[in-house]
């Protein structure tokens, strides 16, 4: 009886152990493994033979982030290259990056990996991690490619860590209902969806005026600080770091005046309870009145809940032209982290290959953006919507995200606005700011 | 003086042996996990803290104490140090008050009664620690929370207060969240304790007079102290390890006015990618604890 308790027992503990190394829930088979699975055959996590194996982890990139879109482009990868299965593990925002550096210090790093240069070129491109993707960029691509994309993609050493597949630029949204009901409407350039910085002034002191809370200079965390980096700059032509990305500027007196202008601004408030996202609903709820957080994939995700209530009018973020304004970028592609498997590293650059030269169309549209390239134009042919989110790529500012220290940059620049909310006078504050983050940028 | 020897039969021995093979077979499965995940990581947390180590392909470089020196300079330590120091300064005497006092009440009540209130404090505690947290983040929004809602509405308050934007509000309503998240193990441990409390001697006080504080002071909480120790502990260690309600809902802001050393930890080895610093750190952390549990347990045993 003791002896059977016993086995009982140990049988027990070995399940647990088996239980703890089993599969990330979030974690999901190609559809090569889908198909064996539907055939009857058996479905493992090792690869079928002669079969290669590699792994992708993707940002929640417009639907780059949801199963059932990206097993539809992966069905029909595996079509076109049966002998390489794709498994996918969907990060957020949130807790992406933990995921994505414990998994290289534990040599487990992802095949490939979808984001921005931000991550793939001044991050984990610059601590050596990732693969040169030089050879995938050929003449044609270059030629193709735009060229401010190309840059982003290049490191310092003339490494490119990236293979981009889309883009967007980052603007802001204001509630066209209530600028028509309060006269605020006559401030917006509703042509060209751009207006001055004199222009946006008046049109805050008319919704102040009527007693609405205004927009939120949102600084929870990093999350959407583009937002508050493109309204701050944009406002008195200020800029972020100069042009050779070695410095960072934001204490210029350009910048200075607009963070004190926005903060003298009723109905405007530094808010260090919310983040961007959360700026976003505020405004799809209604209770904002412009949103600083919001591009093409922002406004689909927050349809349903703007609903008929009211209507959303997409803008360049204000300037003293009006025109003249330098809109954030995001642009979107691949990377291949060195696991030192020269085959897992060419059945990656394959299915790079084939996302983003061969059936660039679908690939770029799944993303709910734009492509990179100058060879493909009429993406959202029909969409009205998609039409004036595609008019902002032409204000497409420098891509400064590249420059060192980013990463402590936008934790200085969320403490930054912190600070101005709790009554640090802006110019030191915005002192302070650049002070840290030169020091991150100098290593 | 001659020690005596108990001898064993060679049956007994081997008897023995083999029960002592069994228990370490046993215990073989956790040990494997114990200093897999907790022994290693212990050293090369130790180990790390004296290099400047960080992600990548780059070598760690040895830096000896750099990392503990650089500690003691660094402004958002030692307000992370402070912030948390509030925090289980304000939790740990209140969660215990508190804890024993509901249970003291509810001891008293018929078993339904206890026992629904056992489960009423105990269910934040089962609870998924995000959803409670979502839901007080709702209750502070600054734009739709209830708490301004009512404030506004009963005119306590003229206009919406920032809770969680707002450094004079923000640590305080970490903490407040922190004691709902905390009493409910404490309530169910005292409570049982309670019940242990041999009733003869209550009576007996109660027969020479002895008024309820009387007997509760000099009897039931003498009786009580394991129990107490073991709280006093475990919720010093809980506020000391602080992390998701920051993490949730102000990300140590607004201006470092909710920074806890645990956050600072997080946000020095994740997202700075400083792993010697956030381990240094660490170390000290664990230093604290350590030390504050031990004085803990000595007073505890000396009462007792």
């Amino acid at each position: 009886m003791k002896k059977i308790l016993a086995l009982v027992l140990a049988a027990c503990m070995v399940m647990t152990f088996a239980a703890c190394g089993s599969n990330n829930a979030s974690e999901t088979t190609a559809p090569a493994d889908a198909a064996n699975a539907a055939n009857g055959s058996e479905s493992s996590n090792a690869p079928a033979e002669g079969k290669t194996q590699i792994s992708l982890w993707t940002y929640p990139i417009g639907d780059w982030g949801k199963q059932e879109n990206v097993n539809a482009l992966l069905a029909k990868f595996n079509e076109a290259h049966p002998n390489i299965e794709v498994k996918v593990e969907y990060l957020t925002y949130s807790d992406g990056d933990d995921k994505v550096n414990t998994a290289i210090e534990g040599k487990r790093a992802p095949d490939v990996i979808m984001e921005g240069p931000e991550r793939l070129v001044s991050n984990w491109g610059a601590k050596g991690v990732m693969v040169d993707l030089s050879d995938l960029w050929t003449e044609d691509a270059k030629a193709d490619v735009f060229g401010s994309v190309e840059a982003a993609c290049k490191s310092a050493d003339g490494a490119y860590y990236e293979y981009p597949l889309c883009m967007t630029a980052h603007c802001m949204a204001i509630n066209k209902t209530v600028f028509e009901e309060t006269g605020a409407w006559q401030y917006v350039d509703a042509e060209t969806h751009t207006w001055t910085t004199e222009n946006f002034l008046k049109a805050c002191q008319t919704l102040a005026d009527a007693g609405y809370d205004i927009g939120s200079i949102y600084c929870n965390g990093q999350g959407g600080d583009q937002g508050t980096r493109a309204l701050i700059n944009n406002l008195y032509g200020g800029t972020f770091t100069n042009a050779e990305h070695t410095a960072y500027t934001a204490n210029s007196p350009e910048n200075v005046k607009a963070m004190e202008t926005l903060l003298n601004q009723k109905g405007i408030r530094y808010d260090a309870s919310i983040n961007g996202g959360e700026e976003a609903d505020l405004f799809a709820q209604g209770i904002l009145k412009m949103a600083f957080c919001w591009n093409a994939a922002t406004h689909d995700a927050r349809k349903e809940v703007i609903g008929e209530n009211f209507e959303v009018f997409p803008m360049a973020f204000p300037s003293p032209e009006g025109t003249d304004t330098q809109l954030c970028g995001g642009i979107w592609g691949f990377g291949i982290f060195n696991n030192g498997d020269d085959a897992k590293i060419e059945a990656a650059k394959t299915f790079i290959k084939w996302v983003c030269d061969e059936n660039t169309v679908e690939s770029v549209e799944t993303s709910g953006f734009w492509s990179v390239r100058n060879s493909v134009t009429d993406t959202y042919a029909g969409d009205e919507m998609k039409a004036v989110y595609g008019s902002f790529m032409q204000y497409m500012g420098d891509y400064y995200n590249v420059i060192p220290g980013w990463t402590t940059a936008r934790t200085e620049w969320a403490s930054m606005l912190q600070k101005i909310s709790t009554g640090t006078p802006v110019a030191e504050a915005a002192e302070t700011f650049v002070s840290n983050a030169n020091a991150a940028a100098a290593g | 003086m001659a020690q005596s020897k108990v001898h064993y039969s060679k049956k007994t021995r081997k008897l023995v042996m083999k029960e002592t093979v069994s228990a370490y077979l046993f215990m073989l499965p956790f040990l494997i996990f114990f200093l897999g995940f907790v022994v290693y990581p212990m050293f090369m947390c130790v180990y790390t803290s004296f290099f400047d180590a960080t992600m990548g392909d780059r070598a760690d470089i040895f830096v000896g104490f750099a990392n503990y020196k650089e500690l003691f300079q660094d402004q958002v330590f030692i307000k992370a140090f402070w912030n948390t120091l509030v925090i289980v300064v304000v939790s740990v005497p209140v969660t215990c008050i508190f804890s024993l006092w509901v249970a003291n009440c509810i001891s008293k009540m018929n078993v339904a009664a206890t026992s629904t209130f056992r489960c009423i404090f105990y269910l934040p505690v089962v609870t998924g620690s995000v959803a409670v947290t979502m839901v007080w983040k709702w209750m502070f929004n600054n734009y739709y929370g209830i708490f301004n809602y009512v404030g506004q509405t009963t005119g306590m308050i003229d206009r919406p207060i920032n809770w969680l934007g707002d450094p004079r509000y923000a640590l305080g309503c970490i903490i407040l969240i922190l004691l709902t998240t905390s009493v409910g193990q404490p309530i169910v441990l005292y409570v049982s304790a309670l019940d242990n409390v041999d009733k003869s001697l209550v009576e007996a006080a109660e027969v020479d007079g002895a008024t309820s504080l009387q007997a509760f002071w000099r009897i039931k909480w003498p009786q009580m102290m394991p129990t107490t120790l073991y709280i006093l502990v475990i919720t010093t260690i809980n506020s000391f390890q602080c992390f998701a309600l920051i993490q949730l809902l102000t990300s140590g802001g607004p201006d470092n006015s909710t920074m806890t050393i645990m956050y600072y930890i997080y946000h020095n080895a994740f997202k700075l990618y400083r792993y010697g610093y956030g381990n240094a750190m660490g170390v000290i952390l664990a230093l604290i604890i350590a030390a504050l549990s031990a004085v803990q347990m000595k007073l505890g045993q000396e009462k007792n």
